[in-house]
């Protein structure tokens, strides 16, 4: 039936935008479409007469709306078929603070996204909200975001303010616009986004190989993966290096491999990396020279099914059932493999060894790109919010459930689920914080950590992984299990402790830009990255390398040298500073 | 759909003089809630149209936002993407256009001329049933039948062919998104085409018979020149929908190695407007189709009228 095709997705959007405007005509107190509509957050009164307390109850029930966009939990030990309404986070939180949290909606988070973006496009917004600093531009510009000065300087607990000062207040800072405090940043070290290189041990050694170096030896090893049947099972199905169709992603990407060959296209997730040139201005990793070597070396690797073949089809997910199942043993990506999914390998091969490496680069390791501040998500208050505190209460709530009183419950077979509570802010130094003790504690033969604060949980987790697996102890959970939280966090030689090493050996080059998108950015970004995805992959798949050369022209003129300039001009203001 | 039914419809052009109006009222109240849907479902949202022409911002609304004139279209007919997209969206759409007629006519034809009930009920009920399957669904079973481990490949190494890789390819790939959308849609034209045919006064055959017309003639006289109505209308129709090359479908099944030749209209303004949230432009886009698209209704519409003296409405 060709005649009455409709678009679903500009219906939706038509529809919901009419509605808005419908009731907006007619809104007289009965507003159905906004999210402060809830009657029990409306009737709440606030109680003046108690001093502010960062974890006080509050004597009638705040419901507070969110949205969610969520991953399985990564605890297998998660009862299974468990929902984020039923995360016992929520529960202990009803209990403690008197805050019900609803959801407006819950999506797995690959549709995060697009569902967010319809839900800005129709005003429709809940009560607490995750950000990107694109969405919060946005939201920032069109007044939407509470004002949180009063109720962080008020409600904060001193955990909190010792986190959010850890960095002197700058993250903060960014965050500011008028002396008016419009979120709170969740950042890390930015040592966090350093790029190893992950590979199979067990197959290097059945092939007598040596971990690689430079990029020629990379070379070799990937070769021979593809070739030479690493897994000796007689069958010609293993291949080389991991990918999927973004080749700047968040994981089982390609950032590491460019930062090889001393190219900086990206920080992930698609974003531009920008660099200092000799002049001491910032030029876009994404079109210098060595990005156009790296493609030519991906071009053969492609030829040579180091690459699979039908990367250019494949999702994050497919690429993690490759890992799982063997059939790849290189992967380029962050210290976190060993927790997801490189520990789902060693479940299911006991054979499975994988070690970190630094990314070998062209003559000796590389260097990776590290950003100068890492901070993906922000937590905003919709100004339409009766309690903007109640925001403040839950991160404190969160970093309150890390105490060493709470560790009998908080499990994940109890059904805590810890990536599905929002908002939800890190010790920026909880990695390090993690590695000394676990370390200081094995290496004095302790049975039990010292250590008594917030962070109790999140070290004493670790510590009993890292003891369970030291011991061959699969009573608590399985070997990968064990396996990937001590080789992620604690090893001397697993992902953090490779990241530390580089971090001091100075081996890394900065991304200079940590400003929030600029105008073009915003605008022309989605039509740049599809010029990028679209040339890089063709060229990778046998197109000619010359592409790459119309490709810099394009993106130039379709709105990158515009960024550059006003990058360039956010870098001048940041230096006055 | 014959010619007494629209000969009455062309009396009551006159308007409907108040004794009529009087006699039928039960009749208009019962067209009242389609109407009242249709109000609220299609011509409420066209006022969202005045989006195209504003620098949209959700959150200030429609009265709020900036007017930018015709800012919006310039911007959207001047980027790069555009024509290539323009020229996807037509020839993916025209050529199943073409298909969505040629086939189900061809099937209903075949299916005419079968005797055995059962059997030609059952080739009607498989030929539509992929029709109710979502594209969501299809979409995923078909990238995994053409994948380089699917069992097309498979057929293709057993015959010692080699392997091909259709969903990364621009041409197969948009062969597979044409094929595919005419073998899931075909059946529903089809019905429609059957439906007609039967509609045809038995007592032609009859005297075609003692003329000593053949199957054959019997088809080429009688069957063909007794759908003509319907292929018209099915034809005019699907005109209005000549800037639709089936937006789900392709959105699905792409990636960015065919963007080159299956990116289309939709799926360009759906990344605009849900990704990079340039809503002015994305329904700049929109009403371009749209105005395109009735206007060509229009003038077949109008076509078929004044050379065939045929009238749909």
């Amino acid at each position: 039936m060709n005649m009455k095709k409709i678009n679903p997705w500009k219906m939706i959007l038509l529809v919901t935008m009419s509605l808005s405007l419908f009731t907006a005509c007619s809104s007289q107190g009965k507003d159905t479409a906004g999210p402060a509509a809830d009657p029990s957050s409306k009737e709440e009164k606030k109680s003046t007469d108690a001093p502010p307390e960062p974890l006080g109850k509050y004597p009638e029930t705040v419901t507070v709306t969110e949205v969610l966009g969520y991953n399985p939990p990564e605890d297998p030990r998660t009862p299974k078929g468990i929902t984020p309404d039923q995360n016992a986070y929520l529960k202990d939180l009803k209990d403690m603070l008197n805050i019900e949290v609803k959801y407006k909606w819950t999506v797995p988070s690959s549709q995060f996204e697009q569902k967010f973006s319809l839900a800005m496009a129709s005003a429709d917004l809940p009560d607490i909200m995750e950000l990107d600093q694109k969405n919060f531009e946005k939201l920032k510009k069109q007044g939407m975001l509470a004002d949180l000065t009063e109720a962080y300087n008020d409600y904060a607990s001193p955990e909190l303010k010792k986190y959010m000062e850890s960095d002197g207040g700058f993250a903060m800072k960014t965050f500011t616009e008028d002396g008016k405090l419009l979120a709170i940043p969740a950042f890390e070290d930015p040592f966090l986004s350093t790029q190893l290189l992950w590979l199979r041990k067990d197959w290097l050694e059945n092939l007598k190989l040596e971990p690689p170096k430079t990029m020629e030896e990379l070379d070799k090893v990937a070769q021979a993966f593809v070739k030479n049947d690493p897994d000796q099972n007689g069958q010609n199905d293993t291949y080389g290096v991991s990918l999927q169709k973004n080749l700047f992603f968040w994981a089982y990407d390609l950032r590491g491999f460019f930062n090889g060959f001393g190219a900086y296209p990206s920080i992930g997730d698609n974003q531009s990396a920008w660099i200092k040139d000799s002049s001491g201005k910032l030029i876009p990793g994404l079109i210098q020279p060595e990005v156009k070597t790296a493609l030519g070396k991906l071009q053969s690797w492609y030829k040579d099914g180091i690459l699979d073949k039908e990367f250019a089809l494949k999702d994050e997910n497919k690429a993690v059932e490759d890992i799982t199942a063997g059939k790849v043993g290189i992967v380029y990506g962050e210290w976190w493999y060993p927790n997801y999914p490189l520990n789902l390998n060693v479940d299911k091969d006991p054979k499975a060894e994988w070690i970190a490496i630094q990314i070998p680069g062209l003559d000796g390791p590389g260097k990776s790109l590290v950003p100068k501040i890492r901070s993906g998500k922000v937590y905003a208050v919709n100004k339409k919010m009766k309690n903007p505190e109640a925001a403040i209460k839950m991160i404190n709530f969160y970093i309150e459930k890390g105490k060493k009183k709470y560790m009998e419950q908080n499990k994940a077979e109890n059904g805590y689920v810890y990536n599905w509570f929002n908002p939800r802010i890190y010790n920026p130094a909880q990695i390090e914080t993690i590695y000394t003790e676990v370390n200081k504690a094995l290496d004095a033969k302790q049975t039990e950590i010292t250590l008594d604060d917030e962070n109790y949980k999140n070290v004493a987790d670790v510590f009993k992984a890292t003891q369970d697996y030291l011991a061959g102890n699969t009573a608590n959970a399985s070997k990968g299990v064990n396996w990937g939280q001590y080789f992620s966090r604690a090893a001397k030689d697993g992902g953090w402790g490779m990241t530390r090493q580089i971090k001091e050996s100075g081996a890394f080059v900065n991304n200079e830009f940590f400003g929030l998108p600029t105008e073009t950015q915003v605008e022309k970004g989605a039509q740049l990255d599809k010029l990028m995805q679209e040339s890089f992959t063709k060229i990778i798949m046998g197109g000619s390398l010359d592409e790459f050369d119309k490709f810099v022209q394009s993106w130039k003129s379709l709105g990158g040298d515009q960024i550059t300039q006003e990058v360039n001009d956010w870098y001048s203001k940041q230096a006055a500073k | 759909m014959d010619a007494g039914d629209s000969s009455r419809l062309r009396f009551e052009r006159g308007g409907p003089s108040v004794r009529t109006l009087k006699k039928e009222y039960l009749l208009h109240i019962m067209l009242l809630p389609g109407v009242i849907v249709t109000l609220i479902y299609a011509y409420g949202p066209m006022a969202g149209l005045v989006m195209a022409f504003q620098q949209f911002e959700p959150l200030s609304g429609f009265f709020h936002s900036k007017f930018v004139g015709f800012d919006n279209f310039k911007y959207v007919f001047n980027m790069p993407d555009f024509k290539q997209v323009l020229w996807n969206t037509v020839l993916i759409a025209v050529i199943k256009m073409v298909l969505f007629l040629l086939v189900p006519l061809i099937l209903a034809l075949l299916l005419n001329e079968v005797t055995k009930r059962w059997f030609s009920r059952f080739i009607q009920s498989a030929v539509f049933l992929p029709f109710f399957l979502s594209w969501t669904v299809l979409g995923g079973v078909i990238i995994e039948l053409f994948s380089l481990s699917g069992p097309v490949n498979g057929l293709l190494a057993a015959m010692g062919l080699k392997p091909i890789m259709f969903m990364l390819d621009n041409e197969w790939f948009r062969g597979i998104v044409i094929g595919s959308d005419v073998w899931k849609g075909m059946g529903y034209n089809m019905i429609v085409m059957l439906a007609a045919i039967t509609g045809i006064n038995a007592t032609l055959y009859e005297a075609a018979e003692v003329d000593g017309a053949g199957r054959w003639k019997q088809m080429i006289h009688i069957t063909l020149p007794g759908m003509a109505p319907i292929l018209i209308l099915l034809g005019v129709l699907s005109l209005g929908g000549i800037l639709n090359a089936g937006f789900e479908q392709i959105l699905i099944m792409y990636n960015p190695t065919v963007y080159e030749g299956a990116d289309i209209i939709d799926t360009f303004v759906y990344r605009l407007g849900m990704f990079s949230q340039q809503f002015g432009p994305a329904a700049a886009v929109g009403l371009f189709k749209s105005v395109i698209s009735l206007v060509l209704v229009s003038v077949t519409y109008y076509a078929a009228y004044k050379y065939n003296n045929y009238r749909i409405f």
